[in-house]
């Protein structure tokens, strides 16, 4: 089949016969509950932009078009007002506020439609563009299109850290390696004031900005949240209130793996705030605590949430879900789908029926398909061998996100050459390579890095920039996989700006030779997540 | 005479016993080989004209974990009369990936008739019937008061360093050092080396019994132990031996 059933645009009163349909399945007495359920997004190009301090009420659940069909935003604690919250309101002095990059529309997180329509709509004065961090570099020309480049065409914000690299308690970490500035298209890491030379050295890196939804799945510390980490056996961090080992798999650096720590380094960095108060940070947590995402329906191919439908598919089952769990595949599989959609069912039309059989071969293939994982450390260095035969399940473990199970950086080459998209040089080519390249040099007193030596040029070092580790050049936190649809582009660096372009990543990557049909039926998988 | 021959013959007799054992233990260096089954793939190693079997593909707890194509791989362990995936196995077996890269390791056989493992895997590659990636065993009962002085042993892969095995012993050392409100830590570094079949000693770089004593007391610290007293001290001398010769050595004091 080919995925000619996403949806296109929808009418409103369609999507709200649709949403009546699914509340009166989903929650009895729904009718009653109307008021707290909004179609919130306009698939008549209404806005969806949720902007700072607009005082709206986000509703307990709410449903916004994508490409594929609908997303949909479950607030667990009923409607949230967000007049005063600190989670909508622009505390910063950029005019931004947590929801400016994590927007309901876009499944909590931030896709590149979302910021391309907000540059056309106010022409680059959205305080998403602040030159903070929304321009390659602060120095550069503003309201310019090329000063923004990295965000208008792969949706990435700018990532300063300090180099050599700092402890929590800001000691610096003597580095393995030495790191040189190939290539600086956006010109910060050559920059006198902000790059590698200058008084206070930092290394700039362009990464997506991530979900914040499904957070009870995200920082577990049920399963693989040990004192040490599982993978590289170094120390895990601990959370500095309760002093207990955290999971780590927050943020695409893992460097900073509680809530408060992340909010208040995203208020100093992205904001340009001071401080929360506690009593902000409670509530930012609060809410990030109990706000759940995850596609809903697939516009003509049909809904994904009615009541006998998969049991790992909607907010309302990540609501419901076991949280830090380890699929095991036979009891518990990373998405579940039970027996969901085997046959056809009374009413359901031959486009729903082409489309939920092809979801579910999809996630047969995602738990059943294998390959060879080759070359990829914190995989292939924990002990099932280099290389291992095995599934998208095996890295993408965790029951109902696909997270990875244990702290979860991971080198599959989405950063490092030669795997890392790149333009190709050629005397034709009019269009010069976006993202920085950087050369490493691993030094003589460790063991060189297992698949790459001891020179690797990385476009980002990921989470060696924390750790200044050899070995964990390139290596990047693995993300949830829910809401997909609502979000693209995909990887820390928004190089496949589809969920095409990022089934063939990995198959170039690993061999695997999927089929067409398979690569549609993956790709139909991942969107109804 | 009479009493010469039985001398002689129980002599011939130890001799062969002692050359049987040598025989059967085996030490070598070598490119892995991936052999690729309708299940997990086994890895092999080829020595001297045999291609030994070393293991097959499981999880993150097995008792073997593979080696790496791109490396070689030091294998340590006694050759058995068995055959797996048309190899001959070896059993007990230990081996180290070496760190250096080596290209040339590089050589995956496809599935081919009569080759199999013969059993049925824990783990297969796709669905886990199961097992879990980590299936380790219960821990030990809670130790209670009074609390003595306790060790533990951790080993190490020939020139290897703290990796994801690490935990399974610093975790419970970690452990009693906490509940045991430990006052201090021993931690005692060693270095090793190898006699392979060929009569070549492969030594540990020296340094490496200080260095891993160090990373040790480094892990306690950062997960939490800040306030212990750590003796740290190394032994660099390349103790000729086996794998148990690559250990640091953690004393927990209360």
């Amino acid at each position: 089949m080919s995925r000619s059933t996403r949806s296109g645009n929808e009418s409103r009163d369609r999507l709200l016969r649709k949403s009546n349909r699914l509340i009166a399945v989903l929650i009895p007495g729904a009718l009653a509950l109307f008021s707290a359920i909004a179609l919130a997004a306009g698939p008549d190009g209404a806005p969806h932009w949720w902007a700072p301090g607009s005082g709206k009420v986000l509703p307990a659940y709410a449903v916004y078009a994508n490409p594929d069909g609908h997303v949909g935003i479950l607030n667990a604690d009923g409607p949230v007002d967000t007049k005063g919250h600190p989670f909508f309101e622009p505390l910063g002095t950029n005019g931004r506020a947590c929801v400016s990059c994590h927007q309901p529309a876009d499944g909590m997180a931030l896709s590149l439609g979302s910021i391309r329509q907000r540059w056309d709509e106010t022409r680059g004065k959205d305080p998403i563009f602040a030159m903070i961090d929304g321009a390659n570099c602060p120095n550069l020309p503003p309201d310019d299109p090329a000063s923004h480049s990295l965000l208008l065409k792969r949706g990435l914000f700018r990532v300063a850290l300090p180099w050599p690299p700092k402890d929590h308690a800001g000691n610096p970490i003597e580095p393995e390696f030495d790191i040189e500035v190939v290539r600086d298209p956006g010109g910060c890491n050559t920059d006198p004031q902000y790059g590698l030379t200058s008084s206070h050295p930092m290394i700039s890196v362009y990464r997506r900005p991530r979900v914040v939804a499904n957070l009870q799945y995200v920082t577990q510390t049920k399963f693989g949240a040990g004192p040490f980490v599982g993978k590289t056996g170094m120390p895990a961090d601990r959370d500095p209130d309760t002093g207990k080992p955290l999971n780590m798999n927050m943020m695409a650096d893992a460097r900073f793996s509680t809530l408060k720590l992340q909010m208040a380094d995203a208020a100093h960095n992205h904001l340009q705030f001071d401080k929360l108060t506690p009593e902000q940070m409670a509530r930012i947590e609060a809410f990030e605590r109990q706000v759940y995402s995850a596609q809903v329906d697939m516009g003509p191919g049909g809904s994904l949430i009615e009541e006998d439908g998969p049991p790992g598919l909607g907010p309302f089952n990540l609501r419901d879900g076991d949280k830090g769990v380890l699929g095991d595949n036979t009891t518990r599989w990373v998405i579940p789908m039970g027996d969901a959609w085997q046959k056809p069912k009374p009413g359901e039309t031959p486009q729903e029926r082409a489309m939920r059989e092809s979801i579910l071969r999809g996630q047969h293939i995602f738990h059943f398909r294998t390959f060879w994982i080759r070359n990829s450390m914190h995989l292939n260095t924990v002990g099932l061998g280099n290389p291992t035969k095995r599934t998208c399940a095996t890295c993408h473990g965790m029951h109902m996100t696909g997270m990875d199970a244990v702290n979860g950086w991971m080198d599959i080459g989405t950063t490092n050459l030669p795997w890392a998209k790149e333009a190709p040089r050629n005397p034709w080519q009019t269009e010069d390579e976006l993202m920085p390249l950087f050369k490493i040099t691993c030094s003589r007193s460790v063991h060189p890095h297992p698949y790459y030596g001891r020179v690797i040029y990385t476009q980002d070092p990921g989470r060696a920039l924390i750790s200044g580790k050899c070995n964990d050049v390139g290596t990047i936190v693995m993300q949830q996989f829910r809401g997909l649809a609502a979000r693209a582009p995909y990887f820390s660096n928004g190089s496949a700006q589809n969920l095409r372009e990022l089934i063939d990543f990995y198959d170039r990557r690993y061999n695997i030779q999927f089929s067409e049909q398979e690569k549609v039926d993956l790709e139909n998988f991942l969107s109804a997540l | 005479m009479r009493i010469a021959l039985p001398i002689i013959a129980v002599s011939l007799a130890a001799g062969s016993i002692a050359q049987a054992r040598e025989q059967a233990h085996l030490a070598f260096v070598a490119c892995p080989i991936v052999q690729d089954t309708p299940t997990v793939p086994c890895w092999l190693a080829e020595y001297r004209g045999v291609t030994y079997y070393m293991g097959i593909q499981s999880d993150v707890s097995a008792e073997f974990n593979p080696p790496s194509l791109g490396h070689k791989v030091l294998v340590e362990g006694t050759i058995t009369d068995r055959e797996v995936c048309g190899a001959t196995v070896i059993d007990p077996i230990k081996i180290s990936i070496m760190p250096e890269l080596s290209p040339e390791c590089d050589e995956m056989r496809p599935v081919r008739k009569g080759i199999d493992l013969g059993f049925e895997p824990p783990r297969p590659p796709g669905p886990s019937n199961g097992r879990l990636a980590f299936s380790y065993p219960a821990p030990p009962p809670v130790p209670k008061p009074p609390y003595e002085p306790k060790t533990y042993v951790v080993p190490y892969d020939f020139e290897g360093m703290v990796g994801f095995r690490t935990p399974r012993v610093m975790t419970p050392a970690l452990d009693y050092a906490q509940l045991s409100h430990a006052g201090t830590i021993e931690v005692k570094g060693y270095r090793g080396a190898t006699l392979l079949s060929d009569g070549t000693l492969l030594k540990e770089h020296k340094g490496i019994a200080h260095e891993r004593a160090e990373e040790i007391a480094d892990m306690f610290r950062g997960a939490g132990l800040e306030k212990v007293k750590f003796l740290v001290t190394a032994d660099e001398e390349a103790a000729e031996g086996g794998p148990e010769n690559r250990r640091v050595e953690i004393k927990v004091v209360p």
